[in-house]
């Protein structure tokens, strides 16, 4: 444990990471698609009904931020991952900000599965632990309904065997 | 277990605890005073106790008074502009004030006979509520800090709340106000006595001794709050002001300050008056902190319930070598709450000399030792690697030119030092077993610098232990050390649950 493996801090290589689910990736561009769909159609719209001509260039403009939401959330949900290791949790995420939490299980306090409409319909669920500090931003989304279940157990489980109070 | 008859006078032949070492409980030195204390206010049934008759008048009085402000605000200019209104708007208008007085009033008595409190040998018991009943259980082996106070109104009628704090996030704590006050002083040395695991005969537990430390003088005190930055930004806004009015020649800019200025003089004078004769104790129930001129305040803070300090120095002290210490305590809720006095039970010392600011960070922090002076005074004020520190890389000046040689962290023993800080001195002290968790982060610039910064997560409060801009292979060390140690810590006997702090000692 003491080997610094690799020179970068956010993918070492003992540990096996596990990723997170496409789909969370489906739910963040149909979410992206409709807003920007809507920021488009209502651009066109005033543009041609009686807005100035520049109003279509928004239009254009919305559709870039699809395109580019499109390929940042790929990259954002490619770069979230979560490995159990014997005595704590990991958490890592972000591409250009990144972070990585180190939860261990005895000073988790309770455990939040959460799912969204869109995200029962497509089957996902996220998971976020708590400690007793507000500043512990350990959330896994887009886990399949089965693993979030199975995270949610094991991480109770492990909690009440090591609990250390505060 | 207890009973309408009043407890006999706590005497010497009580027990402390079981053990040797520890120092014993004596009959109280500054408690109760010495006559006979009026009887509490008889239990309803089963050891059910109201709180002080008087309650509903100090909780109306400060309705009224909202009001009244509120009233003066909105007509006051009225008045000036129109002069005074007709016999009939004046009647009108009192007879309205009196309708909402009187309802305040009769629902502050309702609130009161529905309030009621139980202490047993686990929890303390809270029942309030008229409409919407609400019962809270205050378990005591979570129990994080007990505080006394006596607001200016209830120091006049010998009042005094009693305030709670658990383990359970945001307004989790119990708030019994008001309480006759060697009530709640009974009351808080019973919790502690309880909590402690202490065995004591009679009703009432004794109180447990006290030992000053120190005392802030007033002189220093009203010092520091000159030196502070209220008062730099005070003193350049009257600058301003003063050479707007002279440039312009219009005497209407000083109105449009006047708001400002009144603001920090008023956040000065809080701080002053809650701060006023700050006194640091030590006793066996854990620090005694006594503040306040107008509003008093007597913290308890049990040991092992603190989480995080940071000692820290703004500019100005620099010539005195003046320090302050704050302090995570779970259930405090530090900054941003807004309600009064707030945001000053997380200050452990308001001003003291750098000797005086170490005695009680070695108070509040008992896992360090003395061996761990050299490196906490290379943390006060040292520069780059002095003292042991692992200091930022020469990189991290891009990212900030002033204070790079000051980002550094240290592990000791059991606790973690966290630097920072080139023109207002910050040093964070974690204990390694009040670790909660860890985390590493990384921004574009930080990344293109090869630099990373580490946190460590604390409870709610002022300290957020951080350092920024450390070489990647010095964070992840720390990263994977930390959690390891944290663990160690807690798993060595007797860490890992403070509950019950005086028994085996």
């Amino acid at each position: 444990m003491t080997r610094v493996a690799g020179t970068d801090p956010f993918q070492p290589d003992d540990v096996t990471w596990r990723p997170v689910s496409d789909r969370l990736a489906l739910a963040r561009r149909i979410i992206a698609a409709v807003l920007c769909g809507a920021v488009a159609v209502l651009c066109l719209v005033l543009g041609t009904l009686a807005g100035p001509a520049w109003l279509d260039l928004g239009a254009v403009a919305a559709l870039g931020v699809l395109v580019w939401v499109w390929w940042l959330t790929g990259r954002q949900v490619a770069a979230l991952g979560y490995a159990e290791r014997e005595d704590d949790l990991l958490v890592r995420k972000g591409v250009s900000f990144r972070s990585v939490v180190v939860v261990p299980y005895g000073r988790m306090q309770f455990v939040d599965v959460q799912a969204g409409p869109l995200a029962r319909r497509l089957g996902f669920a996220s998971v976020q632990l708590h400690t007793a500090s507000p500043g512990t931003d350990a959330s896994i989304p887009g886990l399949v309904p089965d693993e979030a279940a199975r995270l949610r157990d094991r991480l109770a489980r492990l909690g009440e065997a090591r609990l250390a109070g505060l | 277990m207890t009973t309408p008859e009043r407890a006999p006078a706590p005497g010497p032949s009580v027990e402390p605890g079981s053990g040797e070492a520890g120092p014993p409980r004596e009959a109280p030195q500054s408690g109760p005073p010495a006559a006979l204390p009026a009887p509490r206010e008889p239990p309803t049934e089963d050891g059910w106790h109201r709180l002080h008759p008087l309650t509903p008048l100090v909780r109306g009085w400060k309705v009224v008074a909202a009001m009244l402000v509120v009233v003066g605000q909105q007509r006051g200019g009225e008045l000036v502009d129109a002069g005074l209104p007709s016999r009939q708007e004046a009647l009108f208008s009192l007879g309205l004030l009196f309708g909402v007085a009187v309802l305040a009033g009769v629902y502050a008595v309702l609130a009161w006979r529905r309030a009621r409190y139980r202490v047993d040998a686990e929890a303390l018991q809270l029942q309030t509520g008229v409409l919407f009943r609400q019962e809270r259980q205050a378990r005591l082996d979570r129990l994080q800090a007990v505080d006394v106070v006596r607001p200016l109104l209830g120091r006049f009628l010998g009042l005094a709340e009693l305030k709670l704090e658990v383990a359970g996030g945001r307004g989790s704590g119990v708030r019994l106000s008001l309480l006759r006050e060697h009530e709640a002083q009974e009351l808080r040395n019973t919790l502690l006595a309880r909590a402690a695991g202490v065995a004591y005969e009679g009703e009432l537990a004794p109180q447990a001794p006290e030992h000053e430390i120190l005392a802030v003088p007033v002189a220093r005190s009203v010092e520091s709050l000159l030196r502070s930055g209220t008062t730099l930004t005070l003193g350049g806004a009257l600058v301003a002001v003063v050479v707007a009015v002279v440039v312009t020649g219009q005497a209407a800019v000083l109105a449009a300050v006047i708001p400002i200025l009144l603001g920090l003089i008023s956040a000065t004078w809080h701080r002053f008056t809650t701060t006023f004769g700050f006194r640091v104790a030590t006793s066996p129930d854990g620090i005694r902190l006594h503040h306040g001129l107008l509003t008093t305040r007597s913290q308890t803070v049990p040991p092992g319930r603190v989480q995080a300090v940071r000692v820290s120095q703004p500019l100005l002290w620099r010539g005195r070598d003046w320090w302050q210490l704050q302090v995570n305590v779970a259930g405090y809720e530090g900054r941003g709450n807004g309600e009064e006095g707030q945001a000053d039970e997380n200050v452990l010392l308001t001003v003291g000399s750098r000797a005086e600011a170490l005695r009680v960070l070695h108070l509040a922090v008992p896992a360090l030792s003395p061996d761990d002076a050299g490196p906490v005074s290379a943390g006060l004020t040292g520069r780059g690697p002095e003292g042991g520190f692992v200091p930022a890389p020469r990189s991290s000046r891009w990212v900030d030119p002033v204070g790079w040689r000051r980002h550094g962290v240290q592990v000791l023993d059991h606790a973690l030092l966290l630097r920072r800080g080139a023109l207002g001195r910050q040093l964070d002290v974690v204990p390694h077993a009040r670790t909660q968790s860890l985390a590493l982060t990384q921004g574009p610039l930080q990344r293109r610098l090869s630099l990373v910064t580490f946190v460590v997560h604390s409870t709610r409060g002022p300290v957020t232990p951080t350092v920024e801009h450390l070489a990647p292979d010095v964070a992840r060390r720390l990263l994977d050390q930390q959690a390891a140690r944290a663990r160690t810590a807690r798993g060595a006997a007797g860490d890992a649950d403070h509950g019950r702090w005086m028994v085996g000692r």
